[in-house]
């Protein structure tokens, strides 16, 4: 049992989870050029403004493209969908997507969702996230 | 400014060695080089050893076992750019008048340091949620096919291509004719790739001689003297919106450092090594050297004009994906293969007629990155 009540993320650098399960990606964003990045930089790559914000990334998106993995590192249980998504900052990232291999298509819409990654050293459940359909 | 010349050339076979290691291909490879520049290996003034998951001063070791302990000599990494990035430490030796001869290498014992699908740095978010190198570029293919209409069958053809070139190869990983249904009926990877759309775990080792155009008037062998016309490199940049992954603006841009100083265009180009780690990467390689336009590739590979007696041959040494892929030795046998090509030492894939030949590498994953370190290299005979 655990006694506190802020969930685990994977990476608490890229993804934020809050207590009622719901969570979004951190980016950066340049607050000169309106540029935004993922994962945070320091200094903005367009107009090398160094005082980046770090805000929340848009949770929706649409697929720029997609594999199915068939082989990968131990970490990962084969065969998953990965997928690169256009979030409407714009800014592009990468993530496992939650369609079936048959359905999945570029351009579809997807929404950040929040899962269970696996579960730490104390055995509490630690949260990644994942690309699925917009409901 | 001086010329650069490559003036000696060694290479070892690719492939699998479990009994070897790191430091012995290299020395191999480097004894070679010698051999054939025909020199005192003590005229040699620097050196670069370019190597990625290997020990670290692997470059010493070798350096230990040819007798040519004492020059100053850099260990380089640079991704699958490392050994052509090391070839641009010796050009620039010589351009600056650090030294009149200078040795590169690449070697790497990627069986004893590796298995499986390449992964980007272990601490990247791709990593972190399942990205693999084969599932970056096959995501590549996926929006190709989407773009420009390219086939299953289109791709297979590149990893045949390539694998008839490899088996007149006495040096390369493969020795075996393939067809296309092999390519489509082989175990699948990341979707459109199976195994044979991606380059094998190589080991191996190359090596280069270079020296000044000063040098090889006085001590040379003019005959035999490939001149490096340019050797650039770049590092891919952040991308501040989300761009195209079907046009490798990365190598466009090291491509035109390398026209540029090289005095030549695309158009003069005869035939061209590039990084074909995969299936898709030779096309958009191509396209991004602007070779061919963007989408035309896939076609003229299947018109047969990118074979070997063709309009314009690719990788007639196998690619990657023919002759293997050691890492760091894959850029130096690069410029292996244009120098004999342009010596007219080819012997079976020998291309009539070459006059100038390009070689490309292009290293390494970040997130947010287009590509980490890209190198353009033209010799011309």
């Amino acid at each position: 049992m655990t006694t506190t009540k802020t969930p685990v993320s994977f990476r608490p650098r890229e993804l934020v989870v809050a207590e009622d399960g719901t969570g979004h990606l951190v980016g950066s964003r340049c607050p000169t050029c309106g540029a935004h990045y993922f994962p945070t930089r320091e200094v903005c790559a367009g107009c090398l403004t160094e005082d980046l914000e770090t805000v929340p990334l848009p949770r929706r998106g649409t697929l720029y493209t997609y594999t199915v993995v068939h082989q990968s590192t131990p970490a990962f249980e084969t065969p998953y969908v990965l997928g690169y998504v256009d979030l409407e900052a714009p800014v592009r990232v990468m993530g496992q997507i939650d369609v079936d291999p048959e359905e999945v298509a570029i351009g579809m819409a997807l929404e950040l969702k929040i899962v269970p990654w696996g579960t730490d050293d104390e055995g509490r459940t630690v949260w990644g996230y994942r690309f699925g359909g917009v409901s | 400014m001086t010329d650069v010349y490559v003036i000696g050339i060694g290479m070892t076979q690719f492939g699998k060695h479990p009994d070897r290691t790191t430091a012995s291909l290299g020395a191999e490879a480097v004894r070679k080089a010698i051999h054939d520049a025909g020199i005192d290996p003590r005229v040699i003034q620097t050196g670069y050893a370019g190597h990625v998951f290997q020990p670290m001063v692997t470059g010493q070791q070798v350096l230990a076992q040819v007798g040519l302990a004492g020059i100053p000599l850099a260990n380089v990494e640079n991704a699958c750019s490392s050994g052509a990035t090391a070839i641009r430490g010796s050009y620039l030796d010589i351009l600056a008048g650090v030294a009149d001869v200078s040795l590169a290498f690449g070697t790497e014992h990627l069986t004893g340091a590796f298995k499986g699908a390449f992964t980007p740095g272990e601490d990247d978010p791709e990593a972190a949620v399942g990205a693999t190198m084969p599932a970056v570029y096959a995501m590549r293919a996926r929006r190709y096919m989407e773009e420009f209409g390219l086939t299953r069958e289109q791709l297979a053809r590149i990893s045949v291509k390539n694998k008839r070139n490899a088996a007149l190869n006495p040096l390369a990983h493969f020795k075996k004719d393939i067809t296309i249904d092999d390519v489509l009926a082989a175990r699948p990877i990341a979707e459109p790739f199976g195994l044979l759309d991606c380059s094998p775990v190589s080991d191996g080792a190359a090596a280069v001689v270079l020296a000044s155009g000063d040098w090889v008037k006085r001590h040379g062998d003019p005959a035999r003297a490939v001149r490096l016309a340019a050797s650039a490199l770049r590092t891919g940049e952040v991308e501040t919106a989300p761009g195209s992954m079907t046009f490798e603006v990365l190598t466009h841009k090291t491509a035109r450092d390398a026209y540029e100083a090289a005095g030549v265009g695309p158009e003069d180009v005869d035939f061209a090594e590039v990084h074909d780690c995969f299936t898709i990467a030779e096309i958009l390689r191509i396209e991004g050297l602007g070779l061919f336009e963007q989408g035309t590739y896939p076609h003229a590979v299947e018109r047969g004009e990118a074979d070997i007696g063709g309009r314009f041959p690719v990788n007639p040494s196998g690619g990657l994906l023919g002759k293997g892929h050691p890492l760091a030795a894959t850029g130096v046998a690069q410029v292996v293969e244009l120098t004999k090509q342009l010596r007219g030492e080819a012997e079976d894939r020998q291309i009539e007629g070459a006059r100038v030949g390009i070689a490309h590498c292009r290293g390494g994953k970040a997130a947010g990155v287009e590509g980490a370190a890209c190198t353009v290299q033209i010799l011309v005979r």
